[in-house]
């Protein structure tokens, strides 16, 4: 979704975006039934089968996938350090599995598929007086507030280089957070006129 | 193009004798206008006022004292029905659009409604189909040019259906075909459509223009004398040897 | 006055999706050869800059985010499975730091840029450091199985790196507090 939904259609943009959910849940839930190393091997392997399936849709998550690997490898070593290297296999083969599977959905989904499914799964929570349009707005403008962040951050350090030579770094937290909080306060100005009290 | 407000409706919009301050600033004060024209322009200097106008008559700033009324509702206590009522499109559209796409954005207008997201999607897309935008409904806002955005910005205004609408300088991102495309949507209103701008031909040939100067009322008027003031005045200041910008 | 309602609205989800950007962003930097997530930063800067109420519903938004299965925490994970593995001490920890974080700040003294500053040091090193931290202690001893002395050892090993981010959390705190002064840290511009 957002910056991330990819344009190239897929097999996997036709499928319907609860049945997405719900075969994430259920095979990310399964991840963690198996311990053995050979099965968390297979199931690794059919999700980078599935992933590399999608061609050029992935080429939006690139950096995030190669964040995926050394958060694997990183993973693996920490638990080396700790005298648990099978463990450490085992908690990368699940990362690594259950992250393809995350970022093919971001990829083929559309938010508003994803925010309609959100609706109606939280609505049993009516009646205990959680409003699930409520949640679904505020997961919608997380992901909005998301995009609007890497927009923002670009424009900072375009500016950043253009006057220094150099790209920003964390130079631009700062300042990045105070646009974002005036955003966020003209949103609520925003959302205060246009939803009923 | 204005349509006659109806003799039987209450005041449109009613500030009676505001206080309104912020931080150790006086913005208005005993500040009183009736608002009743169906075309308004609102002009001045930055920092005379006008945003904060336009913030107090939708209720969104505290009074210090005095009262707004709103067709009839007092702006301060936020009433329910204030959607149906009033309605503000902001400067910027970056600032206002919550979702990532048309139907959405303009659905969440219809939330008020009650129904779910997926009934008022489709009353949305219906909408734009009517005015042959129907291939905008699945379109990312990031796509849209500003001068589109600010289009979806003004559609949402408009599915609202608010009496009163508020447009906190409208022109000033667009080029000049947006420009003309939103004075012809304007001009097709039906509500009372009240405009803040610097861009001073747009609202020239308004009914009633106000010109704002430090919180207070200089001049209100029909739209060509008191434009014609304002900039008399501005070209003065800008003579003097003493001129600076505020 | 917009209402508390609009602006939780909105500042809760900036929160949620700060840490989700830090999750995001493709960067790990390596000091000493230890491994920095930045997204504790994010649940450090939610406490002190929203106080303990809506600091904690912004984390419990981001884990549900994460929950439904974007891979928004740091690494590109993300689904139900994230909440039973080893690591998922530190995740539940996420909430928990900011409730502490934003608690301290709300008590501790914040109105010249400089003492804000400070009180974010010492809010977020308890609530953003030592909070987080046992929760992820704790999750290592009963779901990895480890002794106290293994967790220990092995939690360590962040410790400088979350400092770290201590110190990158209050010069944020500064910069805010001299960017827009009237911003109340520690929940208190919503009262």
């Amino acid at each position: 979704m957002g910056s991330f939904y990819s344009d190239h259609r897929t097999w996997l943009h036709a499928v319907s975006a609860s049945l997405k959910l719900i075969l994430l849940a259920v095979f990310g839930t399964t991840l963690y039934v198996f311990n053995s190393t050979w099965v968390l091997l297979a199931c690794a392997a059919l999700c980078l089968l599935l992933f590399v399936s999608l061609g050029r849709a992935t080429l939006p998550a690139r950096k995030l996938l190669f964040l995926v690997l050394v958060t694997g490898l990183l993973i693996t070593a920490f638990h080396a350090y700790l005298q648990q290297p099978l463990l450490g296999v085992v908690s990368a083969l699940r990362l690594l599995s259950a992250s393809l599977l995350g970022i093919a959905l971001m990829l083929t989904t559309r938010s508003n598929d994803l925010l309609d499914v959100l609706e109606s799964l939280l609505s049993p929570l009516n009646r205990f007086g959680v409003k699930s349009s409520a949640l679904a707005l505020q997961v919608a403008l997380m992901l909005r507030f998301t995009e609007h962040f890497f927009i923002q951050w670009k424009r900072l350090d375009d500016a950043h280089r253009v006057r220094t030579g150099k790209p920003g770094g964390f130079k631009l937290l700062a300042p990045l957070t105070i646009r974002m909080l005036t955003s966020a306060q003209r949103v609520a100005d925003a959302l205060e006129l246009r939803l009923p009290p | 193009m204005s349509s006659v407000i109806s003799p039987s409706d209450p005041t449109p919009i009613h500030l009676d004798r505001v206080r309104l301050q912020r931080g150790t600033t006086t913005v208005f004060d005993d500040l009183t206008l009736r608002l009743n024209e169906s075309r308004i322009g609102l002009i001045g200097d930055n920092g005379a006022g006008k945003s904060s106008l336009f913030r107090v008559i939708c209720g969104l700033d505290k009074l210090q004292s005095g009262r707004v009324s709103v067709w009839g509702y007092d702006a301060q206590s936020r009433p329910a029905e204030r959607v149906g009522l009033v309605g503000m499109m902001f400067q910027n559209p970056d600032d206002q659009i919550i979702f990532p796409t048309v139907e959405e954005e303009l659905a969440l207008s219809l939330s008020p409604n009650g129904l779910p997201r997926k009934a008022n999607c489709q009353q949305a897309r219906a909408v734009l189909t009517a005015r042959g935008l129907g291939d905008w409904a699945e379109r990312a806002i990031g796509s849209l040019s500003q001068g589109q955005r600010q289009h979806v910005c003004w559609l949402a205004l408009m599915m609202a259906s608010p009496k009163s609408v508020l447009l906190d300088e409208p022109f000033s991102s667009l080029d000049l075909p947006g420009r003309v495309m939103l004075d012809l949507e304007i001009s097709k209103a039906s509500q009372q459509v009240i405009v803040s701008t610097h861009l001073l031909d747009h609202v020239r040939g308004f009914e009633r223009v106000i010109w704002l100067d430090k919180g207070q009322v200089r001049a209100d008027g029909d739209g060509a004398s008191v434009c014609a003031a304002y900039e008399a005045d501005v070209a003065a200041r800008c003579q003097s040897p003493h001129f600076n910008i505020d | 006055m917009t209402s508390s309602r609009s602006s939780g609205l909105a500042y809760v989800s900036l929160f949620a999706a700060l840490v989700a950007v830090f999750g995001l962003i493709p960067k790990i930097d390596l000091p000493l050869g230890v491994p920095i997530t930045l997204q504790t930063l994010g649940v450090m800067l939610a406490g002190c800059m929203l106080g303990p109420k809506r600091a904690l519903q912004a984390l419990l938004l981001f884990l549900a985010a994460v929950a439904v299965g974007l891979p928004l925490l740091s690494g590109g994970r993300g689904g139900l499975g994230v909440f039973v593995a080893p690591s998922s001490g530190y995740l539940i920890g996420f909430p928990i730091g900011a409730l502490a974080t934003g608690l301290l700040m709300a008590f501790l003294p914040a109105n010249t840029p400089r003492r804000a500053a400070i009180s974010a040091l010492v809010a977020s090193a308890v609530g953003g450091v030592l909070a987080i931290h046992v929760c992820g202690v704790i999750g290592l001893v009963t779901l990895a199985k480890l002794s106290w002395t293994q967790a220990f050892w092995g939690t360590l090993v962040f410790v400088p790196g979350d400092l770290i981010k201590c110190v990158l959390c209050a010069a944020v705190v500064h910069s805010v507090a001299r960017g827009l002064p009237d911003w109340r840290f520690g929940g208190r511009s919503f009262q």
